[in-house]
């Protein structure tokens, strides 16, 4: 038995290794640059002439224990042109502008060169005197400024030749036209001459040199594992790892994710393990009867009404129920949202007191949990029921003069419900799904709304965690599924 | 294609299926409301028709765009801009409205705030003065919030559920037979490469992909950039390189064989790959993957679409592989086999005709949970762009405001009736595919 287990914790492996590697490609191509979200700071904003010393220390600090500036991969094929890791302080659309300078200049190093210029121009700005020293033309200096600034922003981000050609030319001229950039021009000079370097005489053969590198530090090692020694965790500085609980910070709450989704996780698995057991409670005899009694008028109008009730999208059937089992203009039987009342449980109440207050909050959502795995559940019964009835020992049993119901019960029951466990493992995955939509319209605070919430408000570690989660989650459905399998049924052996 | 003989298994199966009254009533139902969304624009849509206008006969259904100039009966002209018309306020001699007589996504601000069909509802005719609405000028399933109408919302959305469905399911199909025949056909001692070419495989594929793509990736991003066509065309020459490279390597490969020791036959596992893929992306939660990558990319149907294919290829290629595993113990495969038919051929012309049965019956299934997850996508609001109006996203509304019951029974309906059709006919199919049916009732 141990050794099956085993097996099948070893068959799920590359499944993990490929949902964490989805989960990490998604989160990589998150839209937006982490260090702002983190810092609470905006870049869209162009106010670039404000930011204190410190915010950019921060900045810098965090880009750098981030690793952004590192391989995305363990081994990377690339031209011999493009460096392996990138400057620690360029920002994710830097980046990709960066890269494409390299490629235009064939050399890493002086498109290194060019940046850093580009970047001390800009720093520059940020030093020029205090503008209430000019005098009268303060703020038309200002606007200057932050035009050149903004300019130069634009050149970092900009990776066209053509269009950086130009964006120099422009700037060339409005540095020689106004006296009162005569602090920047130094700068300036710089940033044409490096460029000048790069681009007379590119080395464009290095662009066609074919490279594979091993990267033993990488961005999805230190997702998965962290910064620190791999095996044992110890001495990261910044990441623990996602594989020992360290699922990054959420953009919105500032908290550790894992401390959001352990609050919110309950919930979730509540609602789905009791709506799964519920649902085999109630399908699994009514598919024994229904075979039992074939083509009779029960199972003739239970399959029909199942089979409806398969086909009605799990949201209307919510919004339906609400709006006539929980409107105080219809029926108002049942709380309309939450898993408790706003005021909370009182204090020092007993389990029953519990159960009481909580029940009429839990019924809508169980019910719309249920019906939908109803009809799928029993109809597999059904048929499986109906196969195990044709069988020769169950004519034997009949022979003996068993009664109807122990011939059901006792002789056919455990072999039809093979097929009926091993759908577990359908039945898991779908509930976890469907979870996202009646934990938004019931509000219960469980992990699918959390994926919800944090889509809405564009919180995208919170949104790679939970779907992690989630397929780990299912990753255990299944074996689970697996095991009870392979407990159930005595044809098959574990040993091999 | 001809079947020979009255008594071939398709043509048995038809008759089965002609004999499932549910499944038949499925099919109408389904052809009736592909055509309503094929018609959508002149079913519901808030420009007459026809109309004729002074001594002009105009069709401004037909021509959304347009800008009317026309004369009317007391010699004076009049300027019709098409898209901001409001033509219920035109005088018009004749005029034959759509059925509805609203456009999806178009507000009526004079009936806004969720009225009911059967409430009272107001338009300001020409002269200024409010008067009710009457007839086919009426919501007839009412509006909601911002006074658009349901009817034309319901007509509109069967564009986008129906779409997904065919959309989705084609790329489905096509990865789940392609994969499922050749996984079958071919099991893992079927296909093999010498040594030598395996050899040369992963430099052929590393400096072809190399060579036609990632040095040229800029140039592609720019022609992209540009116009579509240029970048079709590079994209073209990329893969043209890259071909070249392949082939080449191979060719280098089979050259190399004639070393002894590179002369050696080894099998590509064809069957373990496909079978080892589909484990890994049917135990995906797909509902949540669905969401989380509409979360970062950009909103759009699209990107639907195509991950919902990518995701439930599955299940048909596992019946398609089933299938073949049959099928090529069969003797005419053997037959065929020794006529010297090209592999391709035979599965193509020979085996898939005969295994396609099991596909079709998990498409049909497919259609129907692609029609679902659509509607709970943009009933949460995710992955559509927002402001289409969906059976899914009316629902949703309806949830803001639950006296509103309109908003939430009409689209419900029209997707429970949709899923239950797709079902059914799925049903219908397996149950006409299955010869044991003769004896056995199910």
């Amino acid at each position: 038995m141990g050794r099956y287990i085993l097996k099948r914790i070893l068959y799920f492996i590359p499944t993990l290794v490929l949902i964490s590697l989805l989960a990490f490609i998604i989160s990589i191509q998150a839209p937006g640059d982490p260090v702002d979200r983190l810092l609470n700071t905006s870049s869209a904003t162009g106010e670039m002439l404000v930011e204190s010393e410190l915010v950019q220390q921060q900045r810098m600090q965090l880009r750098e224990r981030l690793g952004l500036h590192l391989p995305v991969f363990y081994v990377s094929f690339s031209s011999l042109s493009q460096p392996a890791t990138l400057p620690p302080a360029l920002r994710p659309d830097e980046q990709q502008a960066f890269r494409r300078i390299v490629h235009t200049m064939g050399n890493n190093a002086l498109a290194g060169d060019y940046y850093k210029s580009l970047q001390h121009l800009y720093q520059l700005h940020q030093d020029y005197p205090a503008t209430s020293e000019v005098g009268s033309s303060g703020d038309s200096l200002r606007s200057g400024l932050q035009y050149s600034a903004a300019s130069v922003k634009a050149l970092l981000q900009e990776g066209n030749a053509q269009r950086v050609q130009d964006k120099l030319q422009e700037l060339q001229n409005l540095y020689t036209y106004n006296i009162y950039f005569k602090p920047l021009q130094d700068g300036m000079e710089e940033v044409v001459q490096s460029w000048q370097k790069g681009t007379t005489n590119p080395s464009l053969w290095r662009n066609y040199i074919p490279v594979i590198r091993w990267h033993g530090d990488n961005q999805y090692h230190r997702w998965l594992l962290g910064d620190g020694n791999w095996l044992t965790g110890k001495g990261s500085t910044y990441q623990k790892g996602w594989i020992r609980g360290d699922m990054g910070t959420s953009y919105t709450t500032q908290l550790p994710v894992r401390s959001v989704i352990a609050s919110r996780i309950g919930w979730s698995l509540f609602f789905t393990f009791s709506s799964v057991l519920l649902a085999y409670l109630i399908s699994v005899p009514i598919g024994m009867k229904a075979a039992a009694a074939r083509n009779s008028f029960f199972d003739r109008s239970s399959s029909v009404l199942l089979f409806l009730l398969y086909s009605m999208p799990a949201f209307w059937v919510a919004t339906l129920l609400l709006m006539n089992f929980a409107n105080p203009d219809v029926i108002r039987l049942f709380p309309s949202s939450g898993v408790a009342p706003t005021g909370g449980i009182p204090e020092g109440s007993s389990w029953w007191e519990w159960l009481r207050i909580t029940l009429p909050y839990l019924v809508l959502p169980t019910i719309c949990y249920t019906y939908a795995q109803l009809a799928f559940l029993s109809r597999i019964t059904r048929v499986a029921a109906l196969e195990v009835l044709q069988q020769d020992y169950i004519r034997t049993a009949r022979a003996k003069g068993l009664s109807e119901g122990k011939v059901l019960y006792r002789h056919a029951f455990r072999n039809a419900l093979l097929p009926v466990i091993t759908v577990f493992a359908n039945v898991f995955p779908a509930a976890i799904g469907g979870s996202v939509i009646l934990e938004t319209i019931f509000t219960i605070p469980g992990m699918g709304r959390a994926i919800i919430e944090a889509i809405y408000q564009e919180d995208y570690p919170m949104i790679v965690s939970v779907f992690t989660l989630t397929g780990v989650l299912t990753l255990c459905g299944y074996l689970l599924a697996d095991i009870l399998y392979a407990m159930t049924d005595p044809r098959i052996s574990w040993k091999k | 294609m001809k079947a020979p003989t009255s008594h071939s298994n398709r043509q048995r199966a038809w008759r089965q299926f002609r004999q499932n009254t549910p499944a038949m009533v499925a099919m109408v139902f389904l052809t009736l409301l592909t055509g309503m969304a094929l018609l959508a624009p002149y079913l519901a849509n808030h420009r007459p028709l026809y109309a004729v206008v002074g001594d002009a006969r105009i069709w401004p259904a037909f021509h959304p765009d347009k800008t009317y100039t026309l004369t009317m009966a007391d010699g004076q002209t009049l300027r019709l801009q098409n898209d901001i018309t409001d033509w219920r306020k035109v005088p018009m001699e004749r005029v034959v409205w759509p059925v509805i007589t609203y456009s999806p996504g178009v507000n009526d601000y004079n009936n806004t705030g969720f009225v009911a069909p059967n409430d009272p509802q107001f338009m300001v005719d020409a002269a200024g003065k409010t008067v009710p609405l009457s007839g086919r000028l009426k919501h007839q399933l009412g509006t909601n919030n911002t006074g658009k109408d349901v009817a034309a919302g319901l007509i509109h959305g069967a564009r986008y559920s129906l779409s997904i469905g065919f959309v989705a399911m084609g790329i489905a199909g096509f990865l789940g037979i392609l994969l499922g025949a050749m996984a079958g056909y071919f099991g893992d001692r079927q296909l093999a490469m010498r040594r030598g070419q395996w050899l040369m495989l992963v430099p052929g594929l590393l400096l072809g992909w190399m060579y036609g793509f990632y040095v040229r990736r800029y140039l592609l991003a720019d022609a992209a950039a540009t116009s579509p066509i240029a970048g079709a065309l590079q994209l073209c020459w990329s893969v043209l390189i890259a071909a070249g490279i392949l082939l080449l390597a191979l060719w280098a490969g089979k050259w190399l064989s004639r070393m002894r020791f590179l002369h050696h036959r080894h099998f590509i596992p064809v069957d373990s790959l496909v079978s080892r893929t589909i484990e890994v992306v049917h135990s995906l939660p797909v509902f949540i993957l669905i969401i989380t990558v509409a979360a970062i990319t950009r909103p759009s149907l699209l990107h639907v679409m195509v991950i919902i294919g990518l995701t439930s290829w599955t299940s048909i290629a596992r019946l398609t592989r089933a299938e073949f595993l049959k099928i090529r113990q069969l003797d005419y495969i053997s037959a065929a086999n020794a006529l010297g038919f090209s592999s391709m051929r035979i599965i193509l012309r020979h085996a898939l005709p005969n295994a396609i049965a099991p596909a079709l019956v998990s498409i049909a299934f497919g259609i129907a949970a692609a029609i679902l997850i659509e509607s709970s996508l943009s009933f949460l609001g995710v992955g559509v762009p927002p402001g289409t109006v969906t059976w899914g996203s009316m629902v949703n509304e309806g949830r803001q405001q639950f006296s509103a019951w309109w908003l939430v029974v009409f689209p419900g309906l029209l997707i429970f009736t949709t899923v239950t059709a797709y079902n059914l006919i799925g049903e219908g199919l397996r149950d006409a595919f299955d010869p044991r049916l003769g004896e056995t009732t199910s």
